[in-house]
């Protein structure tokens, strides 16, 4: 049959059909073909028949098409339907669901809310001791526990009743502050950062000037760990603190031109309002160096309008301007 | 039937193409693939050794397995293979015959 050189579409189709499945049946033969080369190269190395033993095995091992049953013949659900008793609470559990309920049912487990059933009985009883043990087992166990959610009001009972914990504190000291006294949280204070994480509620066990926290941090969780009339953190040039003078505007003056923003307006005008700085914060040195002073109103205006340019925010005008009122 | 020369031409440049493009090799892969999947090949495999069997593990020779192969090795190719196959190869005659 012969063509035309210029095809309709109609006979143009017709022939690209063709030659597709010409293609397609060359494609066919030469898989056949490889398969035929392949077994008879198997067949002459003598590895084809090594799928095959004796009848015997091959009955053996043959493959199970059962229902309930795996290819090997296992039953793969034998246990799903068996109960067992819970020591415990004597119901019957089913057996797949056995060990999460033990978890829970005996209060042990991580997910078992046995630190908000303390923290239920805690409140209940507000017993020291009971506490105490429940803390450390807490502890012992739960990477992830933090029963800082506490308020304030409960951390300082802890503290403020000469906890017999104490003793005891020193081996966990691992950076949860809620088991820790006073005096553990106070030196503990004065030689690591102790920022509190915000995921692990542990305290940061690095140094004072660790990079990870701003002296902004610290000084609030010291304010939070130990109240407001806590020490400040301790300055590298180790100052006296009993040196600090009222009248003096000096050290109130290189309060104030800190490089982090240490003190809120609030704190700086009450303690200066009870005029108790014998245990006031100590003035703290920085990195850089705190400006020269010069005692009086003109440097403490100069020093003011310092501490704006480093934009001091909390700093605003009124408490500064009450810290000036009781200058001589 | 014949093929015209003009047309004869076009086979050939198609088929030159499908090579060179490394079509035809892919297509291969392709076609080796589901005939495995679907299970042609073990199906092959076990018809192959009852040849062999039959001719003798020493005797049989390639042709044997040739002649006793590929007319039933070609009639048992599944539909969708087959479909498969040839809309694949459409398609690249669409793009590529002029």
């Amino acid at each position: 049959m012969k063509m035309e050189d210029m095809p309709l579409s109609g006979p143009d189709n017709t022939r690209l059909e063709a030659l597709a499945h010409d293609i397609y049946s060359e494609l066919v033969e030469d898989a056949c073909l490889g398969l035929c080369f392949e077994v008879h190269r198997a067949v002459k190395q003598g590895y084809f028949f090594l799928d095959e033993t004796d009848q015997e095995s091959m009955k053996e091992f043959e493959i199970v098409d059962q229902p309930g049953v795996d290819i090997f013949g296992q039953v793969y659900n034998q246990w799903k339907n068996k109960e067992c008793e819970c020591p415990n609470c004597k119901r019957l559990i089913a057996a797949s669901r056995f060990a999460p309920h033990l978890e829970k049912c005996l209060g042990m487990g991580r997910n078992s809310s046995r630190i908000a059933n303390r923290r239920l009985a805690s409140s209940n009883n507000m017993s020291k001791s009971e506490s105490d043990q429940e803390d450390n087992d807490d502890l012992n166990d739960n990477d992830w526990s933090y029963g800082a959610e506490k308020k304030s009001e409960h951390l300082s009972d802890c503290i403020s009743q000469n906890s017999p914990r104490r003793s005891k504190s020193l081996k966990h000291k691992n950076g949860y502050y809620e088991t820790l006294g006073p005096d553990e949280v106070r030196s503990l204070l004065t030689t690591q950062c102790g920022v509190i994480s915000e995921h692990t509620k542990k305290m940061c066990t690095r140094s004072q000037r660790c990079p990870q926290h701003t002296d902004e941090q610290r000084r609030a969780v010291r304010l939070f760990l130990l109240g407001p009339s806590a020490p400040t953190l301790p300055d590298a040039d180790a100052v006296e603190t009993d040196s600090f003078d009222i009248p003096d505007a000096q050290p109130l003056m290189s309060r104030l031109q800190w490089e982090d923003s240490d003190i809120s307006p609030t704190d700086s005008a009450s303690s200066k309002a009870s005029t108790n700085h014998s245990d006031s914060r100590k003035p703290k040195k920085k990195k850089k160096p705190s400006l020269p002073l010069n005692s009086g109103g003109s440097s403490s205006q100069s020093n003011i309008s310092i501490s704006t340019k480093k934009k001091r925010p909390k700093l605003s005008a009124p408490p500064i301007s009450s810290i000036y009122d009781d200058l001589p | 039937q014949v093929l015209s020369k003009m047309e004869s031409r076009m086979r050939a440049t198609i088929n030159q193409k499908l090579t060179e493009m490394g079509e035809r090799e892919r297509l291969k892969e392709i076609l080796r693939a589901r005939l495995t999947e679907c299970g042609w090949k073990d199906q092959m495999k076990a018809h192959c050794k009852e040849v062999i069997k039959e001719k003798g593990l020493e005797h049989v020779t390639v042709d044997d397995l040739v002649v006793e192969i590929t007319p039933k090795g070609r009639a048992l190719v599944p539909d969708s293979v087959k479909k498969d196959l040839l809309h694949r190869i459409r398609g690249f005659l669409a793009q590529h015959a002029t």
